[in-house]
Parts: structure tokens; sequence; C-alpha cells
């Protein structure tokens, strides 16, 4: 059970990978927000095929959701955008680490913020040793292979 | 700044708009998780593509991006979508083991990053090869290092 766990979630970071560099391949000939209007159109046909075999739209309490809440889609189509010019550019792997870099560095102003329980000296040692690492990354010299 | 052919090392605009875009994930976890407290997993990520394409379609009218080649993208191209509906139904099951957020975040970082180096390596879906150097390496050591004390540390 607990393997299956595992590979599903280790499955999950390389479908991000895959995605990204799907879109990344589309916007090479489209552009990046086009690629971005693919990925979006392509998902909720397929989300939408899934409710209607399994449900689970139904119930949902629309009325009681916090306008802000309806903007992830929006924030999303910049954040497909942004990824797709990203990957041609610095790589996939480049891409993902900034990527998780912002994203862990943002989580921890956003529990602060909102006053989430934490280590603080956990908090720093962590944003530290990414911030260290943003820091040698940016230095010069990416050594590739034609 | 003006110099038109990709650079090679990470640019100071891309190295900024990698890591707001890590930001940006942020609010859209924030925004899509509030979304899931209101109705099925499957209703949160309903919601923001079923949105998204509606606000990227009034970006493509207002913007009108040209297109850079005028030949078709093969059709796998257009499958990145797919992809991402999947992961999502990953990651909600993977939330759902004894891995929790924690483990589930871990995890995928990690298939991210070696999945990354891979499809780099290869120069995989006709995007550009690249070799990782020792100072990609000691970064990538760094930030993971720091990402997982976060996410087993950081929270109470």
């Amino acid at each position: 059970m607990m393997l299956i766990a595992v590979v599903t979630a280790f499955a999950a970071g390389v479908l991000v990978i895959l995605s990204r560099q799907v879109n990344g391949r589309l916007s090479l000939n489209t552009s990046a927000l086009e690629s971005s209007f693919w990925n979006h159109i392509v998902g909720a046909l397929v989300l939408t095929a899934a409710a209607l075999v399994f449900g689970g739209l139904r119930d949902a309490q629309v009325t009681q959701v916090p306008w802000w809440a309806w903007l992830g889609g929006t924030g999303g189509v910049v954040f497909i955008a942004a990824s797709s010019w990203l990957v041609t550019r610095i790589g996939a792997a480049q891409t993902a680490l900034l990527i998780i870099a912002g994203q862990m560095v943002s989580g921890v102003v956003l529990d602060v913020i909102m006053g989430a329980p934490g280590s603080p000296l956990a908090r720093i040692v962590g944003v530290a040793l990414i911030l260290t690492g943003m820091w040698v990354s940016r230095a010069p010299k990416t050594r590739i292979r034609p | 700044m003006s110099d038109p052919t990709p650079d090679l090392s990470p640019h100071p605009l891309s190295f900024l708009a990698a890591f707001g875009a890590g930001g940006l994930l942020s609010l859209m976890v924030l925004f899509n998780g509030t979304l899931a407290n209101y109705g099925s997993l499957l209703f949160s990520s309903w919601v923001p593509h079923t949105t998204g394409t509606f606000a990227a379609m009034v970006a493509l009218m207002l913007l009108r991006p040209g297109r850079r080649l005028k030949v078709r993208a093969p059709l796998w191209a257009y499958s990145g979508g797919l992809s991402g509906a999947v992961t999502v139904m990953a990651t909600s099951y993977a939330l759902n083991t004894p891995l929790a957020l924690s483990g589930t975040l871990a995890i995928g970082l990690a298939g991210q990053m070696i999945f990354g180096l891979i499809a780099d390596a290869r120069g995989m879906f006709g995007l550009r090869q690249r070799m990782p150097s020792v100072r990609d390496f000691a970064a990538l050591l760094l930030i993971v290092a720091g990402s997982l004390i976060l996410i087993f540390l950081g929270r109470g």
C-alpha cells in the first residue's frame, strides 16, 4: 500500500515536469500564452469528462465561496505561460528548482502573515539555505553540451 | 538585456520570473485549496481550469501574441493539460495516504528534480539539451535541503 502511495507521489512530480516540457514545446511553435490556453482547455475538458463519469460538482456550495478563491484559474494562466516561457530558456531542472524556491519562501511569508504556527528556527534555516542555493545558481556558467 | 539569443545561464529576468511564478503558485494553492473547502477535490481543480480557459481566451484576444512559427506543432504538444489534470488526481490520492501533505510534497519534489535533470540531459520533447554543472548540483542540494527543512520542520 505504502509503495503505491510513494510511486503515485513521485509520479505527480514527474507529471509536473512532463506537462511543463510539453507546454514548452507547444510554445515554440505558438506562444507562451497560447500554450497556456491549450493547457487549460484540455484540462477543463478532461476534468469535465471525469465529473460526468464520477460526479463531484453538483454538491459544491458555490454561493458560499469567497470571491478571491475564484481567481486561482486566472493566476494559473499566468503561471503556465511563465513556466512555458522559462522551460525553453533555462531548462526543466532550473525552472523547477527556482519555482520551488519561490513557492517555499513565499509559503513561509504567507504563513507568517496569517499567523500559522511553526518553528521560527526551521523557517530561518530553510529560507537561508534556499536563498544561498539561489545565490550559488545565479553566478554565471551553466555548461551545456550541444 | 538586449541580447536576443537565449541565455544559457539563468538570466536575471528568467531568474526573477521563476521565483515570482513560485510565489504565484503559493497563492494558487491557497485559492484552490479554499475551493476544496466548499466542494470536492474535482471541483477545486475544475473551477480553475474552466475560469482559466476563459481568462486565457480574453488575454489572447487582447494581447494577440503572434505565432513563432508558421508550422503547426505536433499533436502531442497539445496534451500538456492532460498530464496536468492527472497530476491533480495523483496528488489528491497521495495526500489521503499516510504520506500526508509533507510526504507528498517531499516525494513530488524528488520526482520533479530527478525527471527535470533527465529531461534536460536528454533534451526531451524537442527542447534544448543541457548538462548541469557542478554549480547547478550545489544549488540543487542547497534548495532541496532548505525545502525539506521547511516541509518537515517549518510547520507547527
